[in-house]
Order: structure tokens, then sequence, then C-alpha cells
């Protein structure tokens, strides 16, 4: 009985734990490791005490500032027209315009390459070319990249609204200030999550500027991580600005997001109003279409140059496509089973899960070079070598830094359904374990699914925490695109990308037949 | 200006299922009607069938003698028909203040802020709820929402009102309190009233007439001794027991 009682605790402690492991200790490396190396640290502050490295940091800090307002600005009104009008085709323009935001951003940037550089399919000129290669060419590409992520909360979470909200101002309004006076503030916790996720995202960027020749922050950690420049201990304190970002960061979601996105985002496929546009259908489906399109435009350069690439695949390929999958699987099944015990924890208000999700938060938006080189710190010991040594660091890595998106989907399922169907099995003498497995997960088993899709796809985007502590030899299929960049032949690397493009393509086409199936039960 | 309403042979179809089938109805100008019919007679259909929010896959609905939706057209949009609703949810903006949910459609109107300020004042005063103005939704109690929304409605001076199941979520004093509200209100106000509800007691004292869907079908139009004398149905036959209880 008392085990019973325990089986609670005990899950979201074991949950906790792995969490921990993951995702706090590598901050506990960075503090004590600056506390017991006074020598490095006076070296490093010594470093931040020059004018450059806080130049760059500012640059970094600036350009994400303008990504994220870029991204506010074409995905607010664009989540608007796609998620509560009558465009024709809405659905699917906004599914298409979503897919860029699954994959690594400089993919994106190879695309535009091959489009606009030197010798690319529409450029050929000197203008194009120096265009892309320059600050304002990085923070275009990854506007276009990230925008989709602001388009696709904000459409969610309209689509999420109460019907009689809308309808009540249609009575009153003509729909261009329904739209603006009532569906836009409404989506503003959508906007504003998506906002604080671009910029984190931004900073972590490392693939787009490296890729572009452009100076970033997150570069310069990197390269003291790397053979030419290598300074861990600099690289080390070079993190202790990301870190008073990524706090800052977590204080912002912490007060103006968190208990809203709750009401911003589910599966609930709630009865939608639409906003009829009337004359004025016809321009916005044009504008929605040729937006959607617009970020699938890379896809024409990268499928252009892959065109003479293709035959070489095989011998190219390697183990890169194992090295995703494999990771990437087992670290969304981990996760999705901290998110089931933790998600369900956070929307019941259990103690301590919403400390544990602050720690999820902050992981996510922390600069992946800071996480990585927290890390490299714990893991890359010779006790630990079964770990950092072959993929299972990956999968810590992956556990450690995106934990957040799959507990939270889960947790805005399981607060949107009644809290009697446990309650009722409770009453009737159902502990924990049982709860859980005959009620809870059978109920969730599409937000459970999701969380796994979600969590499976973002681990196989990932370029900026792999490609730090990649095991020797298993690089998976984006480190390995971009290290052969850099001196592989341009067709193949192409070809990599579309192949990379390809598997989550399939995965979010079998994933969302699989959730469309079970809603259909 | 207050108006008649009229809808003729109203179908509206969903799937396989006929939500309304040859609904016909008038209401005149001024006159409160009490429409009453159980859970999924189609009852807010035919509302935001009026309202112009969906459009009939049959029949016709008149505002004024005017043409307002036709077999499958909504001819004049719903912001246009110079009505206002109060819905079962309130559906009052989270977002807005008191004032700023009663401003909304009078900004619409583009009425000159001095007059949407007075308007509503005075609004706020006949609902008591002077001095609230820069509330919101979430800091009121459940039976100031209820008269926000109320105001939000009648602050537009609407040629007709559409009342949604606006008592049914609310406990027994309050729906006390609010029905006494309407009940002054409404004839103050002299506007046409479609009254939606499943609850004869709630309209007892406050309609003229009583129009009962059952099944997306009129059963029974009359007044509410016609309803209690000569019940054309077993359901009109329980509202009348209920209705004896109360």
């Amino acid at each position: 009985m008392t085990l019973k009682r325990a089986e609670e605790p005990l899950a979201l402690g074991l949950a906790g734990a792995v969490l921990m492991i993951a995702a706090l200790l590598p901050f506990v490396f960075l503090v004590v490791n600056l506390v017991r190396a006074p020598a490095e640290l006076s070296a490093g502050l010594a470093l931040l005490g020059s004018r450059e490295p806080w130049f760059a940091f500012l640059r970094s800090v600036a350009s994400s500032l303008v990504v994220t307002i870029a991204s506010v600005v074409v995905g607010a009104p664009l989540g608007l027209l796609l998620g509560s009008t009558d465009v024709r085709g809405g659905k699917a323009a906004l599914i298409l315009h979503a897919f860029p935001m699954f994959l690594p951003p400089f993919l994106l940037a190879l695309g535009w390459f091959y489009l606009f550089g030197r010798s690319g399919l529409l450029g050929g000129s000197a203008q194009t070319s120096d265009a892309l290669f320059s600050l304002a060419g990085s923070i275009a590409v990854e506007a276009l990249a990230f925008a989709p992520i602001v388009t696709s909360l904000v459409a969610l979470a309209l689509q999420n609204v109460d019907p009689s909200l809308v309808e009540a101002a249609r009575v009153a309004a003509r729909p261009w200030r329904v739209a603006t006076r009532i569906l836009l503030p409404l989506a503003w916790p959508a906007a504003a999550l998506g906002a604080l996720v671009v910029f984190a995202l931004s900073l972590s960027e490392l693939g787009v500027p490296m890729f572009l020749r452009v100076r970033s922050y997150a570069a310069a950690v990197f390269a003291r991580l790397g053979a030419v420049q290598y300074a861990p201990g600099e690289a080390l304190v070079l993190t202790l600005p990301m870190v008073l970002i990524s706090v800052a960061l977590l204080v912002l979601e912490r007060r103006l997001i968190g208990p809203r996105s709750f009401s911003v985002l589910g599966l609930r496929s709630a009865e939608k109003s639409t906003l009829p546009l009337g004359k004025w259908r016809p321009p916005g489906t044009i504008i929605a279409w040729a937006a959607a399109l617009a970020t699938l435009f890379p896809f024409v350069g990268l499928a252009w140059r892959a065109s003479t690439g293709i035959a070489a695949l095989g011998d190219w390929l390697g183990s890169g496509v194992r090295n995703s999958l494999v990771p990437a699987a087992i670290a969304a099944t981990l996760l999705t089973g901290i998110a089931v015990v933790l998600g369900r924890a956070i929307a019941l208000g259990r103690p301590g899960a919403t400390a544990l999700d602050a720690l999820t938060v902050l992981a996510f938006v922390t600069p992946a070079a800071v996480l990585g080189v927290g890390l490299i710190g714990v893991w890359n010991r010779p006790a630990t070598q079964p770990v950092y040594g072959t993929l299972a660091i990956i999968v810590v890595g992956f556990v450690a830094r995106y934990a957040v998106l799959p507990t939270r989907t889960f947790a805005i399922a399981v607060a949107h359904a009644s809290p009697h169907l446990e309650e009722s099995a409770a009453v009737e003498g159902a502990w924990f374990l049982r709860r859980l497995g005959r009620i809870v997960i059978p109920l969730q088993a599409r937000a459970i699914a999701a969380a796994w899709l979600l969590a499976f796809v973002f681990c196989l985007r990932d370029l900026e925490t792999t490609i730090l502590f990649y095991p020797a030899g298993s690089a998976p299929l984006t480190v390995r695109i971009i290290t052969l960049e850099a001196n592989g032949p341009e067709p193949v690397v192409a070809a990599l990308a579309l192949v990379h493009a390809s598997i989550v393509a399939a995965a979010l086409v079998l994933g969302g037949l699989g959730l469309r199936r079970r809603k259909a039960e | 200006m207050t108006i008649p309403i009229f809808v003729d042979r109203l179908g509206f179809r969903r799937g396989a299922r006929d939500i309304l089938s040859d609904v016909s109805l008038s209401i005149g100008a001024a006159e409160v009607m009490a429409v009453l019919g159980p859970s999924g007679s189609g009852k807010s259909t035919l509302l935001r069938i009026i309202l112009g929010l969906v459009a009939p896959d049959r029949g016709l609905v008149h505002l004024d003698s005017q043409l307002a939706s036709a077999d499958g057209r909504i001819l004049r949009p719903p912001e246009e028909r110079g009505l206002a609703v109060v819905f079962q949810d309130l559906a009052l903006w989270p977002h807005l203040t008191v004032r700023g949910n009663l401003a909304f459609g009078l900004a619409a109107k583009h009425l000159p802020a001095d007059d949407q300020d007075e308007r509503i004042a005075r609004m706020l005063q006949r609902v008591s709820l002077h001095g609230k103005q820069d509330r919101y939704p979430a800091d009121l109690s459940g039976g100031e929402r209820q008269r926000v929304a109320i105001a939000r409605a009648l602050v537009l001076e609407p040629r007709a009102l559409l009342l949604d199941e606006p008592l049914s979520n609310l406990d027994v004093a309050l729906k006390r309190e609010l029905s006494s509200l309407l009940k002054e209100i409404l004839p103050e106000r002299r506007v046409t009233t479609v009254y939606v509800t499943h609850d004869l007691r709630e309209t007892m004292r406050l309609a003229d007439r009583f129009a009962v869907l059952e099944a997306g079908r009129v059963s029974q139009v009359g007044s509410l001794d016609d309803l209690l004398v000569r019940p054309a149905t077993a359901f009109v036959r329980t509202l009348r027991e209920d209705a004896g209880q109360a």
C-alpha cells in the first residue's frame, strides 16, 4: 500500500532525475568549474573585458532581435490569414509553409545559395551573392526559416479561440476590425511564445552564420571547442553572457507566457469560426499562398543542384541517416515517457513540477553552445566514455535540450481534458500507475503520438547541439551535410540535404496520418 | 428602431443530419419570442442563421421586410443587420475592459468618442455597473459579467436582440436577478427579442409568444396559455410540468 502511494512521487522523481542529469548538471558544471578554476576564470574575464567578444555578442543579440521582429511581422498576420479566414486551401498552405521549421535552417540557406549564389540558378551575379553572404542575408534566411514557427503558433491559437468570441464581434463589426481588434490581441500569447522560441533558436543558430560566413557569438564559442582555436576555458567564460540571456528569457516566459500557453495551444478539435474575407478572398488567397510557397522556394535550388548528385549519394551517405534516426527515435521515446509523467504533473499542479518545467524551458532557451560546453564538461571523462564516446551522448543532449516540447504538448492536452476522468478512477481505488496505464495513456494516445513526433523531428533537425560533441565517425546527417558543404561536391551536398528533408517529410506525413486516424477513431 | 423578423421554410443540414427542416416563424416588431426546445433541437442554429453567421441551405430570412439570407446565401453580412446577441457563454472579450467591450461595436459604427462615452455611461448606470468600466471580465463576478454581456448588446441600440440561453449556467439567485433585469429592460427598450432556451420558466413572464422546436421542426407556436392548456407534443407537456413545479 505504501509503495502504491509512492508511485506518483517516485515516477515524477525518476523523470526529474533524468532531466536533472541531462539538463541541470551541465549548468552546475559551468558554475562549479568557473569557481574551481580561478585562473581560467580570470583569463576568461580578461577576454570578456575586451571589446571584441561584446561586439560579437551584441551583434548576435541584435541580429536575433531583427530575425524575431521579422518573423513576427510576417508570421502573425499570416497565421491570422491561414488560421481563421476562408482563404482557399488555407490548411494546405499552412502545412507547406510550416514544413521548413522542422528542418535545420542551414539547409534552406544552402537552397538560397543554389538559387542566388555566384553559380546559382537565378543569380550568377556578384550582387545577389554578396547580398546572400552578408549579415542582412543571414537575417533574411533565418527570418524565412523561423517565421513559420510564429505562423503555426498563431494559427493554432486562433483555431482554438472560442467561436462565440468571434461571432459576437462579427455581429457588430466588419471582418477587418474583428481580425485586428479581437483575433490578433487574443493570439498575442501565441505570437509572444513564437517570438521567444525564434529568438532562442536564432541566438543558438550555428549553421546559417557559418555557411554564410557571418560572424556570430555562438560560432565564436564553437570555434574555441574546435582544433584550430581550442580553448575550452575561454569557451566556458564566453558562455556567461548567453547564460544571462537564457535566464532573462526564462523569466520572460514565466511572467508573460507560461500560464497563457495552456489556453493558447491544444489538440482540441473545437468548432471553428471562420472569418469571411468577402471580396478580399482572392487577394488574401494569393498572399497566403505566395508567403507559403516563398518558404519552400529554397527546395527549387536544392532540387536543381542535386539533380547530378543523386547518383553518387550511396558513396557519401555513410551512416549519417542511421546516426540521425537512431538517437532521435531513442531520445523522442525517452522524452515522451518523461512528458507523460511530467506534463501531467504540470497540468495538475503537482509539487515540484513547476520547477522541472522551468528547467526544461531554461535548457531550451539556452543557446546550444552553452548547453554543449556544459555537456562536454560533464560527460567527457574516462569513466563516462561509454556515454560520451557513443551515440548515447547525442541522446543525452537531445533529452536536455528538447524536453520542453513534448512535455508542454502533453501538459496542454491533460489541462484541456476533464480532471474527473482520472479522479473517478482514483475514487474506485486505482493507484497512479494503473490510472496512467488504463485512463491517461489510452485517452491521451493522440497527444502522446504528437509529443513523440514533435520531439523526433526536432531531434532530427538538430545541428547546433550535436555538432559540439558528436562521437568520432558517428556524425548525424545534419553534421555530415555542413561538414561536406565546406569541401564536398555541391550536387552531393544538395542531394544529402534533400534526403534529410525527405526523411523529415516522411516522418511528418506518417505521423500526421496516424494522428488523423486516431482523431477519427 | 425595432423591426419584425420573418423566417420562411428554413432548412439546414450538416452531414447526414437535418438540423432544421421547414422552420417558419414570424416575430413582430418589439415582440419577445421565446424559442424553446431540448438540446440538439436546432435552436442555436436558428439563431445563428438569423444573425447571418451561417447561411441556411434552404429558405429565407427577412429582417424588416428586407431579404437578409436566402437559399445558401448570406445577402446581408452580420455587421449590417443591426442585430445584437448575448451568447450562453457570454463571449466577453477577455483582453478588453468593460468599457472596451461596450465600445467595440460603437466604434465600428464610427460613433464620435463623446457619444460613445455618453452611451456607455448611461448603459452601465442602467445595469448597475457604473464605476466598473475599467475592469476586465476576469475581475468581475458572474452576475456582473452577465450584465456586461446584456449591456454590450443593448448599447448598440439594436433593431433586434437575440439571446442564446443567457441564464442557463447561472445559480438560482443569479438567475432570478438577471431575469428581473431582463424583465425591466426589454419592455423599456421595446426591442424585438428572440430568446432561445430549454427552460420555459425563464421566459414565462418575459415572452409574448412561444415557439417550440423539436428535432429541427416547429412543433407548436402560441401564447403561454396555448402551451399550458393545449400542449401539442410530449415535450411541451414536460415543459408544462416543469413550469408547474416552479
